[in-house]
């Protein structure tokens, strides 16, 4: 129903008929705020008779009726919101395991990259493996010894 | 802006609850199709347009914010809009410069007086077609009519003025109206 606000104080023929012609004989379906002034002009013998005017159209819509919807269309439409549902939940489902993949991988990548920080680079001149070393140290003839040996 | 009646149910049925789907099915197909089969006239297509119009809200429940319409205005708009896809494929006019009367020929098929009123408001401007649809059939208030059309209050007295009277026109004419 009609409650639109125009602030109107009184109502004139002119406006009643505007009224009238645009929202039918039915004072219920007037805008809400033109109400009380429409009941007072409708009583009136020109306000009677352009609702009277007015009411035989509406009359006439009230006679087409639609059909309400049948049990087939109500069913079809619940089917399709299930499988709509469905596939909503499964796609939470792929969203949620693609997170936790997710999570998972920015996880492992984060270790390494401590793991990188963290151990101390070995200096490239601190160990230098050659023919003559093992594991007690360097087999070869030291300095001193050869130092002996002259 | 007052409160929307389906805010709440449209939030469960955005959250996937079941029970709120079928609540919103029961209150608001009814209204649909009723909306569809008027703006179009053909019941089958209503249909169609009402199972569209249902599969959108699903889609967009769980999204869905009140702007500046209600929920209800929102499904009738997405319900216009289906109906307009129709019409145009139709080869219909969808512009307000139709003229009043569209066709002087004698309305077919008119045996009964709903069937008269119903080719009536089919041979009627559709934005002229759709203002009186949603005033007169559908109940909607004059803001809330005006908002879903996306047209001052002013321009909706006017759809109705001149729907009303093309109306009485075309019925008048099947001696249906004096």
């Amino acid at each position: 129903m009609s409650d639109g606000s125009r602030n109107e104080p009184a109502m004139d023929a002119e406006r009643f008929a505007a009224l009238a012609a645009a929202y039918g004989g039915d004072l219920r379906r007037w805008p809400q705020a033109d109400r009380a002034a429409g009941a007072m002009f409708a009583a009136s013998e020109t306000g009677a008779a352009l609702l009277g005017h007015a009411g035989k159209l509406d009359a006439l819509l009230d006679s087409y009726e639609v059909t309400a919807p049948g049990a087939a269309l109500h069913g079809g439409i619940l089917r399709i919101a299930d499988r709509h549902l469905v596939q909503r939940r499964r796609r939470r489902v792929w969203w949620l395991s693609l997170g936790l993949a997710g999570i998972g991988l920015a996880g492992a990548v984060a270790g390494l990259a401590m793991v990188s920080i963290v151990t101390p680079e070995v200096p490239s001149d601190h160990y230098v493996l050659d023919a003559n070393a093992t594991a007690f140290g360097d087999a070869g003839p030291d300095g001193e010894t050869i130092e002996e040996d002259l | 802006m007052s409160a929307d009646p389906d805010e709440e149910l449209v939030r469960r049925v955005g959250a996937g609850e079941p029970e709120a789907v079928r609540t919103l099915v029961a209150r608001k197909l009814p209204r649909i199709l009723a909306l569809a089969a008027r703006m179009l006239g053909d019941a089958a297509e209503a249909e169609d347009v009402a199972q569209e119009t249902f599969v959108r809200i699903w889609r967009h429940a769980s999204g869905w914010r009140r702007g500046n319409a209600r929920f209800d205005s929102w499904i009738h708009r997405v319900t216009l809009n289906l109906c307009y896809d129709r019409l145009r494929r139709r080869r219909e006019w969808v512009t307000d410069e139709v003229p009043d009367i569209v066709d002087p020929a004698p309305l077919p098929d008119a045996r009964e007086e709903p069937h008269r009123v119903e080719q009536a408001l089919q041979a009627i401007a559709p934005r002229q077609r759709e203002a009186i649809i949603l005033v007169y059939y559908q109940e909607m208030s004059n803001i809330e009519a005006a908002a879903t059309l996306e047209i001052s209050v002013d321009a909706l007295e006017s759809l109705l003025s001149r729907g009303r009277r093309a109306l009485q026109m075309i019925l008048a004419r099947e001696g249906v109206h004096e």
